[in-house]
């Protein structure tokens, strides 16, 4: 009897969201199988990576080698935004609205608002808008914003369990797609989807963040509960787990020691450049590994090399 | 269906009015808990007093004292990891007393195993191990034998032993619920005769208080199947006891059936069967739990 490879069966498939408009608007999703097995099933939706932009210039608080392709525009939304999408080839925009942080500038939910929309009209790329997730203050800030760019279908988060009424009904008035983010814990992220669901929200407007660690600081967390989350949407059938997931990994990788350190202080780690990429690289292929759809990342070569290897494994 | 023994949790430190009573030593409030524990049938009163390091043996001997008073029919299981309080209780108690418990540990199995022969009482073998909690079916197996060997050194009978192979909570170790059914399987095999127990309410820690019953509920039917002997619950869950007595033989069945791999028609049934099976499913693991488990 000839060898047969064993098949693992599906008996479910991720469900299709899509974000943005115009000829640029990206759906995401649709696998049938596990991340890049294509020979059990298809992927007709490959991830996507978007790149991430900060409402106020990011200063010492980004290292070095991550803030120098961007330094002329830091500080200039807009122009940021522009150009990860001109230069860069970014496939959507993440813009971080670092400044309402309450624990920092606190800028108001109406000035945060118009940058948002300001960013918006400025590209033809989707737009992701973050908050800082203070739970509070990103009910305001997401509320403004959703009324403000009304009809773009930005992708707008963290949605949390102690502020997904607020967001939630601001996404369903001005139609935008939410980003569902929970503890690291597939049983919670769950639960935050039967609660929207309950508010109306639609499978179609929902991706999740299972919140993501970084090379070396707990990435083998998010790893391993984005596994959990496809084996149950996949294979148990598990609706209301089975949307795309999304990873904001640009921060988690660049905040950390072996990042920030300059050559400098350890020549012993090798080059700080090399080293950060590589970290970023790394971290977003594991993620697109274990079920990342769209990652929100820093460096442009890191991005580069990111879709480099979605080009190689997906086709 | 073999009698199974229920040992009531609420007489506990922890609860705010009978922490204070035991404070206090003010008997009332604790006799009448034990009344209407006594009402509802229970074979044993748990008595849980905590780690109580200070005057534990003096509040040990006055509860069972008191206790014993207004209930001398029903047995006492002594709860405390104050091994002087264990034995100032077993003392003055009167009848066969539960000592609640004694873990999988050379120091502890040395220290309280000689008084289980002194005062002719049973014993609860926690398989808590010098490890902490074991993993899966297999370590409770290990434990099982560890506790075993020591019983045979100090004379215990396997009779006089009831394991806990520990439950954990649904919402974050599902499997280890499933290991406890597995371990429940080969117990007899192990320990020819002895009793088994469990703290079933630790089941369903942390899911909001009006949804803990039905899981609590519905896996002692599941772990009952298995020659699970008694468990250590809330005296006044009457349809826990209706379910553990048998009386309602179509909820095991839809129970039964999803542990089997049956297909079942979940939107067919009465809500109040649809509750159970939901929920069994959860537990066995083919669905995967969240609060609103059974809302979808």
């Amino acid at each position: 009897m000839a060898f047969e490879i064993p098949k693992q069966i599906y008996s479910g498939a991720i469900k299709t969201v899509s974000i943005g408009k115009g000829d640029k608007a990206i759906t995401l999703g649709g696998e049938t199988s596990y991340p890049f097995y294509v020979f059990e099933g298809v992927m007709p939706n490959k991830p996507r990576v978007a790149m991430e932009v900060w409402d106020k210039n990011p200063g010492e608080d980004w290292a070095a080698p991550a803030l120098e392709p961007v330094k002329d525009v830091a500080g200039d939304p807009v122009a940021w935004a522009q150009k990860c999408v001109k230069e860069f080839g970014a496939e959507a925009v993440a813009l971080i609205l670092v400044s309402t942080d309450p624990n920092g500038d606190n800028a108001s939910p109406e000035a945060a608002a118009a940058t948002a929309k300001k960013v918006a009209e400025a590209i033809d790329v989707p737009l992701i808008v973050y908050g800082t997730s203070n739970m509070e203050k990103d009910a305001e800030v997401l509320k403004a914003v959703a009324e403000a760019c009304d009809g773009f279908n930005l992708i707008i988060g963290p949605v949390q369990d102690k502020n997904y009424k607020q967001i939630g009904a601001a996404a369903l008035a001005y139609k935008h797609t939410i980003v569902a983010n929970s503890p690291i814990d597939v049983n919670l992220a769950k639960q935050l989807n039967i609660l929207l669901g309950q508010l109306g929200v639609k499978d179609s407007q929902i991706l999740v963040d299972p919140t993501t660690g970084g090379l070396g600081y707990g990435l083998e967390y998010s790893y391993s509960v984005m596994e959990r989350d496809r084996m149950a949407a996949l294979t148990q059938e598990d609706d209301k787990l089975q949307l795309p997931i999304f990873n904001y990994l640009g921060q988690e990788v660049w905040k950390v020691k072996e990042c920030k350190q300059t050559n400098a202080e350890a020549p012993q780690l090798g080059d700080q450049t090399k080293r950060g990429i590589l970290m970023e690289a790394i971290t977003a292929v594991d993620l697109l590994l274990a079920g990342g759809d769209l990652l929100v990342m820093r460096h442009p070569e890191a991005v580069k090399m990111t879709k480099s290897i979605i080009q190689e494994l997906a086709g | 269906m073999s009698k199974f023994y229920r040992i009531g949790e609420n007489l506990n430190v922890v609860t705010k009015v009978y922490g204070q009573a035991m404070k206090e030593r003010n008997p009332k409030p604790l006799q009448e808990l034990a009344l209407k524990e006594a009402e509802k049938k229970v074979d044993y009163i748990d008595i849980n007093i905590g780690p109580a390091r200070k005057g534990g043996e003096e509040l040990m001997e006055w509860i069972v004292k008191i206790i014993q008073e207004v209930v001398p029919d029903i047995p006492l299981a002594l709860d405390s990891s104050n091994i002087a309080a264990i034995e100032a209780g077993l003392k003055v108690h009167k009848g066969k007393a539960i000592i609640n418990s004694i873990m999988a540990r050379p120091e502890r199995m040395d220290g309280m195993m000689p008084l289980v022969r002194k005062y002719d009482a049973y014993m609860i073998g926690l398989l808590w191990g010098p490890e902490g909690m074991p993993r899966d079916e297999h370590e409770r197996g290990m434990l099982t034998a560890e506790i075993l060997a020591k019983a045979a050194e100090y004379n215990i009978a396997n009779e006089d032993i009831w394991f806990d192979p520990i439950i954990a909570p649904l919402n974050i170790q599902q499997n280890q619920l499933m290991a406890d059914l597995e371990y429940m399987k080969m117990l007899q095999d192990m320990a020819p005769g002895a009793l088994s127990t469990c703290g079933l309410s630790n089941a369903s820690n942390g899911v909001p208080d009006e949804l803990r019953p039905i899981i609590n509920r519905t896996y002692v039917v599941m772990i009952q199947r298995y020659g699970m002997a008694s468990a250590i619950v809330d005296a006044f869950d009457d349809e826990l006891w209706d379910l553990v007595d048998g009386k309602k033989p179509e909820v095991n069945k839809v129970i039964f059936d999803i542990m089997d791999g049956k297909s079942v028609d979940i939107p067919s049934m009465s809500k109040e069967l649809q509750a159970y099976a939901k929920t069994a499913r959860v537990i066995m693991g083919q669905v995967l739990f969240s609060d609103s488990w059974l809302e979808i």
